[in-house]
């Protein structure tokens, strides 16, 4: 069953200067979908956000929520609400006011106000905080605190601008589970806007990467992070391994490319290139085995050789960095040291066909 | 501190039990210099001069305060503190000169009146504006403005610009605004503001002396004319006289408030 969007932006533009900000930016949002914008920082995720929002006025393009063009409206008048950057609470109000506040300015009845404040309350997790004031919180229950302000207007969407960006490490990760969980029970959508891969991974239901104000590609979290299409989003979730090479050869199952000196084997998924073609193709440094080369010759398939010029030791695992013969290095995973493989040595790096990815859009 | 402030204080209060001589005090214990306040027309004066400050102190905050609202909201934030500036320009020249130059500005042939009259808004010209309580207000008004307008835009500039944002998505019309973001989080300014224009309203010779006619004189005039008759314990007790207000009126306003409370809205 296909949902209905929630959200719908279509040939989104905004300038400033000569710089585009957004530069034709098409997406849709479902109804109850936990949807991350991620990019790097300045790529014009944020400046989508507001769009969406209503804080920012696009040149030109459309934004329609819940089948109806929000163009002119103010943000107010919007069905969403934004949980902001930063701890952003009324410094003069304490937990209880700045929740209810929204409510207070529909000139709802105060005992209303007070019951819907203890649910959405108990619901982020601040039971009996309400006479706190902003500064005596830490910033975890700061940010319950926007959460609660924004959602108690029961509005359709919730847009979160890099609402964690302010925590700790640790406090971020808890919080993404809480995130999640809170969109879960409330069941609308959720578009949180993020440079973290990890957050954005952790709560998203699909991912939208958004760089240099251009929609790069959108999928779900597996699909953006085991199968990207584009080498920019690979590159972006910290892929090393990426190597550009020509089509010297295919058919159905298999890809060969020449990547200078050497030659790859790669899995055909109905990859769209020719022979010829230039293409980029990545593969995750714990994808690769590596072994001591004590043959001068390679017999093995989907296999290349190389020098190790560093081995780290990094805890749950080791890195290998190894040198190939048209200078490219790539990184290799693994669980554990490599008996007898040490600095210096010759290796060969043998993977699974399936392992490569290619990028080909 | 204790030279520069409390000393001359302490001073202030011991020097007004004095004795006074032909042209100096002799140290004594009399309470004749506060009989001499309280049991005279010098009590009234005084009491109508704070009534007087008062009025400054709500025209201040009424004329100022949208003034700092504007500058903080509307003006571009690099020409914030240049349009502040502009405020401070007047201050450059001597107090006396441009509470002088009020006069031709205010008097019965003045630039106001004549204008009114040419305008045809009026037939006859005012002439509550010069040498009144009136005139005192509006002089006042004029030399301490920019203090309200300083001390509440610092405490408006001190609001960051997320508050905004968030009043945007929320809804929060005018009135809201005004009410509920900008009072409370400019008391701080407020006060000070409100403070500095009372204190200065009823301490400030100049003002009545130049602008003021009968009727209106402050505290500060009842002392400058005691030490010019040379009575120094009765300048003395009517210093000692307003402080003791002040301080009364900032206990009473601390009990009503919790200035403790007002003074520190963000932290």
């Amino acid at each position: 069953m296909k949902k209905n969007n929630a959200i719908e932006v279509k040939n989104l533009i905004k300038t400033y200067g000569d710089v585009y900000a957004l530069n034709d930016v098409d997406l849709n949002i479902s109804d109850g979908e936990y949807f991350v914008l991620l990019g790097p920082s300045g790529g014009g995720k944020t400046t989508l956000l507001r769009s969406i929002g209503g804080f920012i006025r696009p040149d030109s393009g459309s934004v329609v929520i819940k089948g109806k063009n929000v163009n002119n409206l103010p943000p107010d008048k919007r069905p969403t609400s934004m949980v902001f950057q930063g701890f952003a609470l009324f410094p003069h109000m304490d937990v209880a006011q700045n929740i209810g506040y929204g409510l207070k300015l529909q000139s709802i009845e105060k005992n209303i106000i007070d019951e819907k404040v203890n649910k959405m309350m108990d619901l982020v997790g601040l039971t009996g905080l309400h006479n706190r004031k902003p500064h005596e919180l830490s910033g975890g229950q700061q940010q319950r605190v926007q959460l609660a302000r924004a959602l108690i207007l029961e509005n359709d969407v919730l847009l979160l601008d890099e609402p964690l960006s302010a925590l700790d490490a640790q406090l971020r990760k808890d919080m993404c589970i809480e995130l999640k969980r809170l969109q879960k029970t409330v069941g609308i959508s959720f578009v949180h806007v993020t440079h973290n891969q990890e957050e954005a991974m952790s709560v998203a239901d699909r991912i939208a990467i958004i760089a240099d104000g251009k929609m790069i590609e959108e999928g779900t979290p597996q699909e953006i992070y085991n199968k990207p299409k584009k080498q920019f989003t690979a590159e972006f979730l910290g892929e090393k391994n990426i190597l550009i090479g020509k089509v010297l050869n295919l058919n159905k199952s298999k890809i060969v490319l020449d990547i200078k000196n050497d030659k790859i084997e790669i899995a055909n998924n109905n990859y769209n290139v020719s022979k010829n073609q230039e293409v980029s193709v990545s593969i995750k440094s714990e994808s690769i085995q590596i072994k001591k080369n004590v043959k001068s010759k390679i017999n093995e398939k989907n296999s290349i050789f190389g020098k190790v010029t560093e081995i780290t030791f990094l805890g749950q695992f080791v890195r290998y960095l190894v040198l190939l013969s048209n200078d490219q290095e790539i990184q290799v995973r693994s669980s554990e040291e490599v008996g007898n493989v040490n600095l210096n040595d010759q290796v060969i790096l043998n993977w699974k066909l399936d392992d490569f990815i290619l990028h080909n859009e | 501190m204790i030279i520069f402030f409390v000393l001359p204080l302490l001073l202030t209060v011991v020097w007004s039990v004095f004795e006074r001589t032909m042209f100096w005090m002799e140290p004594a214990f009399t309470l004749f210099s506060y009989e001499n306040f309280f049991f005279s027309s010098r009590l009234e004066n005084f009491l109508s001069s704070m009534f007087h400050s008062s009025i400054s102190v709500v025209c201040a905050f009424f004329i100022g305060f949208p003034i700092a609202i504007f500058i903080r909201r509307r003006v571009r934030k690099v020409a914030q503190h240049r349009v502040m500036l502009l405020f401070i320009l007047p201050f450059m020249v001597s107090e006396i000169i441009r509470i002088f130059a009020l006069r031709p500005i205010l008097s019965r042939n003045g630039v106001v009146n004549s204008f009114l009259m040419d305008m045809n808004l009026i037939e006859s010209p005012f002439s509550i504006f010069v040498f009144t309580p009136t005139g005192v207000v509006i002089g006042e008004i004029v030399s301490f403005l920019p203090f309200m307008i300083f001390s509440t835009f610092l405490a408006l500039e001190a609001i960051p610009n997320y508050i905004f944002e968030v009043c945007a998505d929320l809804g929060v019309n005018r009135r809201r605004m005004f009410k509920d973001i900008f009072l409370p989080l400019a008391a701080p300014g407020l006060f000070a503001g409100s403070v500095f224009i009372f204190v200065n309203g009823i301490g400030i010779a100049l003002i009545p002396t130049i602008l003021g006619g009968p009727g209106s004189v402050n505290a500060g005039l009842i002392a400058t004319q005691a030490i010019i008759a040379l009575d120094f314990p009765l300048a003395m007790a009517v210093s000692a006289i307003m402080m003791f207000t002040l301080m009364g009126l900032l206990y009473l306003g601390h009990r009503l408030f919790n200035l403790t409370k007002l003074l520190e809205p963000i932290s």
